[in-house]
């Protein structure tokens, strides 16, 4: 129990009925978690829907918890595992209305409003330069970064969490964060016109 | 020589990457989501109209066995303060919570009664006013606001 971490102590305490543990455990991972799951799905409905599955999941199954890990790696596996539904549930819809629509009339293609080409490009702009490079990654780099950013996980927390490889998810990190860094340095080079003219003075 | 891996660099905390994402705003869960989530948890609001009606149906059993069982059997039924039997819900009056009806005073009864005027349920006021002077035949009656 004394290896136990602060978390892990009040999910136990709230698995054997104490609500206070669980508000406690909530006012602690609620924007991380948040974090993690808006800027995955990129949409504050669906990233609320996920969000409050999350915790319904963790809720329903508390009295099956055990304390073998930190308790975010056990909270972000449930996160992980929701969004994976998401996504199945996205690309059968995409599949499903691509069929439906094979045979329809060509006509301009529905998409929500958070995904037209123009409100995403307007979007992009309103985020900071790396938010914005954040965005661009393939989802399992985006999310290994996040959780190590926004949970503090560990490479072997991040491949337990993502049921990979420790290998994959070291690769994941690493191709995210070399490309975020090389996005900073693009956007620091915008911002500072008189070293992007050294610059192209140095290759010319 | 192994040439540094920036990965490595960056898992031991505190690099550039890592100061300029905190950095960025930190959207958190709206109110309502929180509340919902909490509530989750706290289970939901005590559901009022079940509650209502098992009291009505306690309230029922009890004035049965009373007038049935109790002492004042010899009494006509009409005498009997009706009004709890009516209704027990709580918009009508708080006294229809109580757990012994055959105990209302006078003045509870004509309250309770107003209570059904007020609620705009004329008819059970009427047939409880008629109920009420039967039983109480001295009583002055004004029925209270």
């Amino acid at each position: 129990m004394e290896s136990l971490d602060e978390d892990a102590r009040l999910m136990l305490r709230y698995r054997d009925g104490d609500a206070d543990a669980f508000a406690a455990l909530y006012a602690r991972h609620k924007g991380p978690l948040y974090r993690y799951l808006l800027r995955q799905v990129r949409n504050a409905g669906a990233a609320a829907d996920l969000f409050q599955d999350v915790w319904s999941r963790l809720i329903a199954t508390r009295g099956r918890y055990v304390a073998r890990a930190k308790f975010a790696t056990y909270l972000f596996h449930i996160a992980h595992n929701c969004m994976v539904d998401f996504f199945r549930r996205d690309l059968r819809l995409h599949q499903t209305a691509r069929i439906e629509d094979a045979d329809a009339p060509a006509s301009e293609p529905e998409v929500p409003e958070h995904q037209r080409p123009d409100r995403v490009a307007e979007l992009l702009e309103q985020q900071s330069a790396l938010l914005a490079a954040l965005s661009r990654l393939p989802q399992e780099q985006r999310e290994a970064f996040l959780l190590h950013e926004e949970s503090g996980l560990t490479v072997e927390e991040i491949a337990r969490v993502t049921q990979v490889g420790l290998e994959t998810a070291k690769s994941r990190l690493r191709y995210a964060v070399r490309k975020l860094k090389q996005s900073m340095l693009a956007a620091e080079i915008e911002d500072s016109p008189p070293l992007r003219a050294r610059q192209l003075k140095a290759v010319n | 020589m192994r040439p540094p891996d920036e990965l490595d660099g960056y898992l031991r905390g505190d690099s550039a990457l890592s100061r300029q994402y905190r950095r960025e705003s930190s959207p958190e869960p709206p109110h309502e989501l929180d509340r919902r989530v909490l509530r989750l948890v706290r289970g939901p609001a005590p559901n009022l109209p079940p509650l209502a009606f098992a009291a009505s149906v306690l309230l029922s059993v009890a004035l049965v066995l009373a007038i049935v069982f109790g002492p004042q059997s010899s009494k006509r039924a009409d005498e009997a303060p009706h009004l709890v039997r009516a209704s027990a819900r709580a918009d009508v009056s708080p006294l229809l919570y109580s757990s012994d009806p055959v105990r209302l005073t006078p003045r509870q009864w004509l309250a309770d009664i107003a209570a059904l005027r007020r609620a705009g349920r004329n008819g059970e006021a009427d047939a409880e006013m008629r109920r009420f002077r039967a039983a109480y035949p001295d009583y002055p009656v004004g029925e209270p606001k």
